[in-house]
């Protein structure tokens, strides 16, 4: 389990201590990170041993670009996020292509999105809970356009993914996710 | 930051963080703004090996980079290699020449880029790649057969002699012409190198090639 609170941990300085090659600093991060890092990457991949294939090449990641790592630009933390994320996503991004589904799966697919497409329209992320000061923010927008935010970033969908599911217009669910990010970018400030 | 590009979008946007700082810092801040989101995924207890797992790669790249790293440093600047390399391919080059003559003359004053890429060891050509200088794209079009393990991929990488290190173009299907787009990318100059290297699956996990060059040239002007 993650070891200590985040805010008791400092990132920035182990990920200076792996940039000079202090190899316990990494295990460290691993032990503190490594299966809440784990938990992000399988809600992307949807599947266990392909987010462990993901978090072992984020650490090898991590180890070899820490020196790279400039606490001016951003938190610690936020940067094995980024790491990870970008890892996990253009797995999935350069996998998508590839599965197409028969006529009987996509109709199984549609009925479902049809479901969730109604759910959609309420809250699909128990995210009060969790979300921290972005919280609040979040709660200003509309259910719909909420939900459109979290599928891309909790879920990896892509927008024509999104658009698919809320059987909404791609244009649309493009001009709700870049409004959304302006509104939360504004309430952050 | 996101994640809602399609794949192309995404090396696009990757290739332009390596030259572009405003954008760098405009993700960051971004990432940390997203941040808190990431508490929506539960945790996940890893499975008890992918730690020894993470050290074993550590410890393999770490072996071979030292032994490999003069090596592969010597490789890259070595006259001789360029010398053997620029004979070898020069055969192919002439071959690719005489057939680029035959063709409806190109763009006057652009001129035209050709890199032979040869297997480090045997010098035989297994690719080629043309360029239009002012076009954004190059073609990549394979002229031997090219073996990868079921397990690996073949990764394009380019270097012009200015950059600090190499720039990935994604990854590449053995035996498959392709046309990669480099309008993220300063326009090609001449000498100019090109390679394959063998990554795994998803590409190199660290954005610089960590596998053994299968494949290699520099960019030659076609007057």
């Amino acid at each position: 389990m993650p070891n200590r609170q985040t805010q008791d941990f400092d990132y920035d300085a182990a990920i200076k201590a792996c940039a000079a090659g202090h190899r316990p600093a990494l295990e460290t991060l691993y032990r503190q990170e490594g299966p809440r890092l784990l938990g992000v990457a399988q809600r992307l991949l949807r599947d266990r041993a392909w987010a462990e294939d993901i978090v072992h090449d984020a650490f090898v990641k991590i180890w070899n670009q820490a020196g790279s790592f400039d606490a001016a630009r951003g938190s610690g933390r936020g940067w094995l996020y980024s790491i990870t994320r970008n890892l996990a996503l253009n797995a999935l991004r350069d996998t998508a292509r590839e599965t197409d589904v028969d006529d009987d799966t996509a109709a199984a697919l549609d009925a479902r999105h049809a479901i969730d497409a109604w759910q959609d329209t309420r809250d699909a992320f128990d995210w009060r809970a969790s979300a921290g000061q972005i919280g609040p923010c979040l709660e200003q927008l509309e259910p719909v356009r909420r939900n459109c935010v979290l599928h891309a970033y909790v879920e990896g969908l892509s927008h024509s993914e999104i658009a698919q599911r809320l059987g909404a217009p791609l244009g649309t669910v493009k001009a709700w996710i870049k409004r959304s990010l302006q509104a939360l970018k504004e309430c952050l400030a | 930051m996101l994640g809602t590009l399609s794949a192309a979008q995404r090396r696009d946007v990757q290739a332009r963080l390596t030259h572009d700082a405003a954008l760098r810092e405009a993700v960051a801040r971004w990432e940390d703004r997203l941040l808190p989101l990431t508490n929506l995924s539960e945790p996940v207890e890893p499975s008890r090996s992918l730690w020894p797992r993470i050290l074993r790669t550590l410890d393999a790249s770490q072996a071979a980079a030292r032994p490999a790293a003069p090596r592969a440093a010597g490789l890259w600047n070595s006259l001789n290699f360029w010398r053997s390399l620029a004979a070898g391919g020069l055969a192919a080059v002439l071959i690719l020449g005489s057939s680029l003559a035959l063709r409806p003359a190109a763009t006057p004053g652009a001129p035209q880029y050709v890199v032979v890429l040869v297997a480090p060891q045997s010098q035989a050509p297994g690719w080629v790649v043309q360029a239009q200088a002012g076009q954004s794209a190059v073609q990549l079009v394979p002229i031997a057969a090219t073996e990868v393990p079921p397990d690996r991929a073949l990764e394009f990488w380019t270097k012009a002699d200015g950059w600090a290190g190499p720039v990935s173009l994604g990854l590449i299907k053995p035996g498959e012409p392709v046309v990669i787009p480099l309008d993220k990318l300063p326009p090609l100059e001449p000498n100019q190198l090109f390679e394959l290297t063998l990554e795994p699956k998803t590409g190199s996990p660290i954005g610089k090639p960590t596998g053994p060059i299968q494949f290699i040239g520099r960019a030659v002007k076609m007057l």
